[in-house]
């Protein structure tokens, strides 16, 4: 099938997708789509407040992605985790939304699952104390994360955070969360 | 002591530590791949520094962190721990944290550093860089 450029991209303004990268992602990338993301809020006089939040919801999600499939590198699955990255800076009329998506094992779902229901169960002042709890919690030195990322999210979060886990084989599915920042 | 000096890059933090004047500087934005990496010889050299910190002499910390990452700020809270316990510990710390005036996040973000702390803690704005 030929690839048709422009249906690709009425697709992405149709769901109000500003900026989108799908692919591996290097700290290089992250960095720079950073950037990005922070330019056009400029440009379009949002609140610093907004352009922070994005921007730091945008950060958390695409770290978590490269970190989980750091934490699989080498493996069997590595490579089709690794490049199975997905982001999408959008605007709508209930503000603006990061998605991210990626490859994840089956065997991990139970306990990321867990992890946000945990959160969505949480009010303001649960999610504060989960935030500080973690935040002194000592951590293995060998883990790359501090467990605070999703936390974190649903902190600066003006809706619940959605997210959404679909079997792809019998070793992975593909994982999906939106933050409306 | 040898001075720990690290050059900003655009997901790191300028890093100044000077063990003369003992003023300790951390300036910018942290977000970096790896963030226990980067702040390891950081917390390292600060162990050793409040190790050999006399008694009679006020440590002054400044931060100014307009974005933290969350694993950054898990960095940022041990680095307070260890100026707390120093404190605690009879020592002279003060922190002192500089935020941009319209850059309320970063001032919750300090405010929410200092709440646990009995150190002295002062939260100041300053004008934004245009």
């Amino acid at each position: 099938m030929e690839l048709n450029l422009l249906d690709l991209q009425t697709k992405l303004q149709g769901y109000g997708v500003l900026i989108s990268f799908s692919g591996r992602f290097t700290q290089e990338i992250i960095e720079e789509l950073g950037d990005a993301v922070k330019k056009y809020l400029e440009t379009e006089s949002t609140s610093k407040n907004d352009t922070y939040n994005v921007f730091s919801v945008f950060i958390e999600q695409t770290q978590n992605i490269k970190n989980y499939s750091v934490s699989k590198a080498g493996g069997l699955l590595g490579d089709r985790i690794a490049n199975s990255g997905i982001v999408a800076i959008g605007k709508s009329e209930a503000g603006y939304f990061v998605s991210s998506g990626n490859f994840i094992e089956n065997k991990d779902i139970a306990a990321l699952a867990g992890r946000l229901e945990e959160i969505l169960a949480q009010d303001k002042a649960g999610l504060k104390k989960m935030y500080k709890d973690q935040l002194k919690k000592e951590i293995p030195p060998d883990c790359t994360g501090a467990g605070l990322g999703l936390i974190d999210m649903a902190r600066r979060s003006s809706k619940p955070l959605t997210y959404s886990m679909v079997r792809l084989d019998d070793e992975l599915s593909f994982f999906t969360l939106k933050v409306y920042a | 002591m040898e001075r720990l000096s690290i050059e900003k890059t655009k997901s790191t933090p300028e890093v100044l530590f000077d063990p003369e004047t003992c003023e300790l500087r951390i300036e910018g934005q942290s977000y970096p791949e790896n963030a226990f990496k980067f702040y390891e010889p950081v917390l390292a050299w600060l162990d050793d520094f409040l190790r050999q910190l006399d008694r009679e002499v006020v440590l002054e910390f400044y931060f100014n962190m307009p974005y933290i990452n969350t694993r950054s700020s898990k960095c940022v809270m041990m680095l307070l721990e260890k100026l707390e316990n120093a404190y605690v510990g009879g020592k002279g710390v003060a922190v002192r944290w500089y935020y941009d005036t319209d850059n309320e996040t970063a001032l919750e973000c300090a405010e929410e550093f200092k709440e646990d702390l009995t150190l002295p803690f002062e939260i100041s704005a300053i004008e934004a860089e245009k």
